[in-house]
């Protein structure tokens, strides 16, 4: 892990991770990880990626397999090529049409059903 | 002018209520209610009491209606009910039955 | 097909509303929507109620489940609170949604135009497509139906085109792969599985990771890294440790 913040690691296309990975600054997984993410920093799934595990970051990126919980502070983006399964929580969760999922997605907003008089829930 | 349309394939079980106009080409068991003009289609069926500033007939309403301006049966239109409205006209061709009352 | 409905921004449905046609809602709706066809909700829409139809375009609040046979898309300033279900799911940043997203299970016939060389019907036909396909059911469909995502999402650095030749020695392991598959050691046990690049071979489900195959965790790789190995590590070994 690198011990600038502003370094992006890389786990490799051809590289296996069995295990936690935790610490500042980005990541970009094009290989597999089998284990716990926890980063103080933005993290990306590139597509050819996968992560068994929690995935926790700033911002997530998901473009490759995710098999867990993802838990970002900022905004959680599933690309279309990704399949993921797990809860997404995250300020904003966005998904582009033709990602794989079964996910359940736990964002906190208010509807708003007000306005008309005689309809209020 | 914007206002609800509710094509031939549709059906509508319940309540319709709004302040524009509404023209009704599908099915509508329940009750509709408006500040503005109504019509009824050649294909529709309505089952329900319609209010409205004007109500122009041309399919089969089963109903009371009551209109602030006027109601309208059309040839070939149909409505059994009874009709509450300042004025009204049933065209030759036209079938209705129920009471009339032209007092507001 | 039957004519297209709306009902006004000034105008408020308690009850049902069923079909066929579209149906556009800008008012309000306390019920639910069950159509043949498209819905489409407007930014001044508010249902209360599921709504079921074939391609859901959604801009203003819901509380229900979204159900879609083509499509459930949520345009910027959506806010749903229900599950959603369909082959195709879109939410766009600016919308907000609560609940079970799946696309999984749900059977349509889409041919997609982004992918429409390579994406027949049978892909997204078959709900379970990527089940059936692991069965060692010949797929071209899939991988293929991944094609267009992968150049675009490749960047220059990228190693998955250099990755390519692995993927052609992977067919030779496809049978060995059905057996293996039950692994628990899998990293895509369940349903993800990782994209193959455009030239993955027919026989191979979308299930092939890109990097070279491996049943032992602990193993190192078989020869087919090295063949990958030099350019892609060279590029690779940024910040890397």
């Amino acid at each position: 892990m690198p011990r600038h913040p502003n370094e992006i690691s890389v786990v490799g296309a051809a590289t296996r991770v069995t295990g936690r990975i935790s610490g500042d600054g980005a990541l970009r997984i094009e290989g597999s990880v089998k284990g716990d993410i926890n980063l103080n920093g933005d993290a990306e799934i590139a597509e050819g990626g996968s992560v068994e595990g929690n995935l926790h970051g700033i911002g997530l990126d998901i473009g490759g397999s995710l098999l867990g919980d993802a838990h970002a502070r900022g905004a959680i983006a599933v690309r279309a090529g990704a399949q993921v399964r797990g809860e997404l929580r995250g300020a904003e969760v966005s998904i582009e049409a033709g990602a794989r999922v079964s996910v359940r997605l736990d964002t906190e907003f208010e509807l708003d059903f007000g306005g008309t008089p005689q309809r209020r829930h | 002018m914007a206002g609800t349309v509710i094509g031939e394939g549709l059906t509508i079980e319940g309540d319709i209520s709004g302040d524009e106009e509404i023209v009704i080409h599908g099915n509508l068991r329940g009750r509709l209610t408006t500040s503005d003009a109504v019509t009824v289609g050649g294909t529709a069926v309505v089952g329900a009491d319609i209010t409205g500033a004007s109500l122009s007939v041309a399919g089969q309403v089963t109903g009371d209606v009551t209109a602030s301006e006027r109601v309208d049966i059309q040839a070939g239109g149909k409505l059994v009910g009874d009709i509450k409205a300042a004025r009204f006209t049933i065209a030759d061709g036209a079938s209705f039955k129920g009471n009339v009352d032209m007092e507001l | 097909m039957a004519e297209s409905s709306v009902i006004g921004a000034g105008t408020i449905v308690s009850g049902h509303v069923r079909g066929d046609g579209s149906l556009e809602i800008l008012g309000r709706v306390e019920g639910d929507v069950n159509v043949t066809g498209n819905v489409v909700i407007g930014a001044s829409g508010r249902v209360r109620g599921s709504v079921s139809g074939a391609e859901l375009t959604i801009a203003g609040h819901v509380q229900g489940d979204l159900r879609g046979t083509l499509a459930v898309l949520l345009e910027s300033g959506a806010r749903v609170a229900g599950d959603i279900s369909s082959p195709r799911v879109g939410i766009a940043p600016g919308a907000l949604a609560r609940g079970h997203v799946q696309t999984d299970g749900e059977p349509a016939a889409v041919a997609r135009p982004a992918s429409a060389a390579a994406r027949p019907a049978a892909a997204v036909a078959r709900p379970d497509a990527l089940r059936d396909l692991r069965r060692a059911a010949p797929a071209p469909a899939a991988p293929a139906r991944l094609a267009p995502v992968a150049p675009a999402r490749v960047a220059p650095a990228r190693p998955n085109p250099p990755i390519q030749p692995s993927v052609a020695k992977v067919p030779a392991r496809a049978e060995t792969r059905a057996e293996t598959r039950p692994e628990p050691r899998k990293p895509d046990a369940a349903k993800p599985a990782v994209a193959p690049p455009p030239a993955a071979a027919p026989p191979e489900p979308e299930f092939v990771p890109v990097r070279p195959l491996k049943v032992e965790p602990r193993r190192p790789p078989p020869p087919v890294v090295p063949v990958l190995g030099k350019g892609v590590k060279a590029k690779k070994k940024k910040s890397h440790d």
